[in-house]
């Protein structure tokens, strides 16, 4: 489909990314309701889903990129330091999963979830993804300032490209855009009440097809109880989807801290063909 | 047997519906799934259609048509028909009468002007109409609305207010969007479609297809086009014949009213429903 197919490194055709979005309790923090009784699908991550993803990556080889809260962090600091001594990425996903406007509060609250990783890791994320896929103009200059380099929220393109502004397009940030719509188990339970047999078969299609097209992988998996894929049967999907990738020959499987680096070393290659000015239309 | 019509037709969606409703500063994330149609989805559509050789109808609403003048430009040189879509996903049913005859004809005259033709026939943006859309579509001179969901096949708007005009009804079974605004996965999304895929041609040898160009609740995804490639084999299949709306409606409306498949389609009587 496209001109462009981009490069990645040592000749990979898909480059993929696991992300596991953690959402603990920070979810009902963020709620205002107990994470106790049948709010407690978020405590199913700090007990058991990390640990069940942890041992899968080591297991596969795979070091994956886990997008955390603040707030979980803040409690239970010791789990988000056994994920970075295991190698993987830890990124940002706000404070208490706000899935709200935050207004002018909102930069202090990206500043406070960063320093809360920075201080327990003694390593500063570079990588955010919006909790919810909201974003406001305030947003990207605040992480810019505090020295991120990607945007895991857009889910408008196949593949990476760099940050477009009203001053130009960036060479330092880029945007990976995440797959809500394919590759994310939540929605397709909570919405669609798929089983898990045709989550499965769905990711399959979807990579199928990124092995022709653009060659971005970008799977999102949520170690939760309830609408994620933390319980040992859902997981089970997800192993078997590594698997079919693995096995593949043709993909392999990196951060997206180490894919942002890529794109930044090469930002020309991934700007994108055409932009539209929303400007330009209203 | 008369040979079995289908219209493919594709409601060109970007960023439009977000924009109308959330402001520009939000237009990020969630509220930007749209964007992809900009970003390579509605090229990949066309790029489709032209392998499959597909003549087919897009509904082009002015917002989108001003974002995306060149792909409107390669609308027409492939051979589609471009038909109005509203101005900018304005609720239909909420326009006063005034302004809505006004955008209604600054549609028309402005796709004229971009596309060399004047476009014969509007689908509301939002699936809404007012009291009063179809009456002043007919004044104005449009030949056909494609937004109800009432029937199997053509049927005059005389009674709807529009003597001259008559209604291509769509189907939500065989729209993409029905079934992904819903999350289903491709597979259930293709089953739902076929489900209704024979028994509606089999009614009335009449079916309207309705695609979007967008990542999320449209086909635009390298994995959702071959859900294009199947639809439209397997209309060729029965013998179907491709065609854009604005022929079709031609054909239905004749000098004895509307007419599908040998028999009169006059319409509802015309009710007060506001009574």
């Amino acid at each position: 489909m496209s001109p462009l197919l981009p490069s990645w490194p040592r000749g990979v055709r898909v480059a993929a990314a696991m992300t596991i979005h953690v959402d603990g309790p920070s979810v009902e923090a963020g709620k205002g309701l107990l994470p106790i009784g049948i709010h407690s699908a978020g405590r199913y991550c700090i007990q058991r889903g990390v640990y069940r993803y942890l041992d899968m990556l080591e297991r596969r080889g795979i070091k994956g990129t886990f997008f955390v809260c603040g707030y979980d962090v803040e409690h239970w600091p010791h789990l988000f330091r056994e994920i970075h001594s295991a190698g993987h990425e830890v990124a940002a996903h706000g404070y208490k999963h706000e899935a709200w406007d935050l207004g002018a509060q909102e930069p202090a609250l990206l500043h406070k979830t960063h320093f809360l990783i920075a201080n327990a890791l003694g390593e500063a994320p570079v990588g955010w993804c919006s909790p919810s896929g909201r974003k406001s103009a305030l947003t990207l200059p605040t992480l810019r300032a505090l020295g991120y380099i990607y945007d895991a929220s857009e889910k408008d393109c196949d593949a990476p490209y760099m940050l477009e502004t009203p001053e130009g397009v960036a060479d330092d940030f880029v945007i990976l855009p995440n797959n809500t719509v394919s590759l994310d188990d939540a929605p397709m339970y909570r919405i669609g009440q798929a089983l898990a047999s045709e989550v499965y078969e769905n990711w399959v299609q979807e990579f199928e097809a990124i092995r022709e097209n653009e060659g971005y992988l970008h799977l999102t998996v949520h170690p939760k109880a309830h609408v994620g894929s933390g319980t040992p049967g859902r997981a089970a999907v997800v192993d078997k989807f590594l698997g079919t990738v693995t096995d593949s020959g043709k993909a392999s499987f990196m951060t997206l801290r180490d894919m942002a680096r890529h794109c930044l070393a090469h930002p020309q290659a991934w700007r994108r063909p055409r932009v539209i000015a929303l400007e330009a239309t209203t | 047997m008369t040979q079995d019509v289908v219209m493919l037709t594709v409601n060109v969606q970007g960023i439009g519906p977000e924009a109308a409703q959330t402001s520009p500063s939000s237009l990020y994330g969630r509220f930007a799934h749209g964007r992809y149609a900009y970003r390579g989805g509605l090229i990949s559509l066309m790029d489709r259609l032209r392998q499959l050789q597909v003549p087919a109808t897009f509904f082009w609403p002015l917002f989108e048509a001003r974002c995306c003048r060149a792909e409107l430009e390669r609308c027409v040189a492939d051979g589609h028909e471009v038909a109005a879509h509203g101005h900018a996903f304005e609720d239909h049913a909420t326009l006063l009468p005034g302004r809505e005859a006004e955008l209604l004809e600054l549609c028309g005259e402005t796709l004229a002007q971009w596309t060399g033709q004047r476009p014969t026939g509007f689908r509301s943006p939002t699936g809404t109409l007012s009291a009063n859309t179809i009456s002043l579509l007919g004044r104005q001179g449009w030949r056909y609305d494609s937004s109800f969901v009432d029937d199997d096949s053509p049927y005059s708007l005389a009674a709807d207010g529009a003597p001259g005009m008559v209604e291509l009804p769509w189907s939500e079974s065989l729209c993409d969007a029905t079934h992904f605004r819903r999350r289903f996965s491709q597979r259930r999304a293709e089953a739902a479609m076929a489900e209704e895929f024979e028994p509606l041609l089999d009614a009335d040898g009449y079916m309207c297809i309705s695609l979007h160009p967008r990542g999320d609740i449209g086909v635009a995804r390298p994995a959702r086009l071959r859900m294009v490639d199947a639809l439209v084999q397997k209309a060729r299949k029965r013998g179907a014949r491709f065609m854009r709306c604005a022929e079709v409606a031609e054909l239905a409306l004749t000098s004895d009213g509307v007419v599908w498949n040998g028999r009169a389609k006059p319409g509802l009587p015309a009710v007060d429903y506001r009574s």
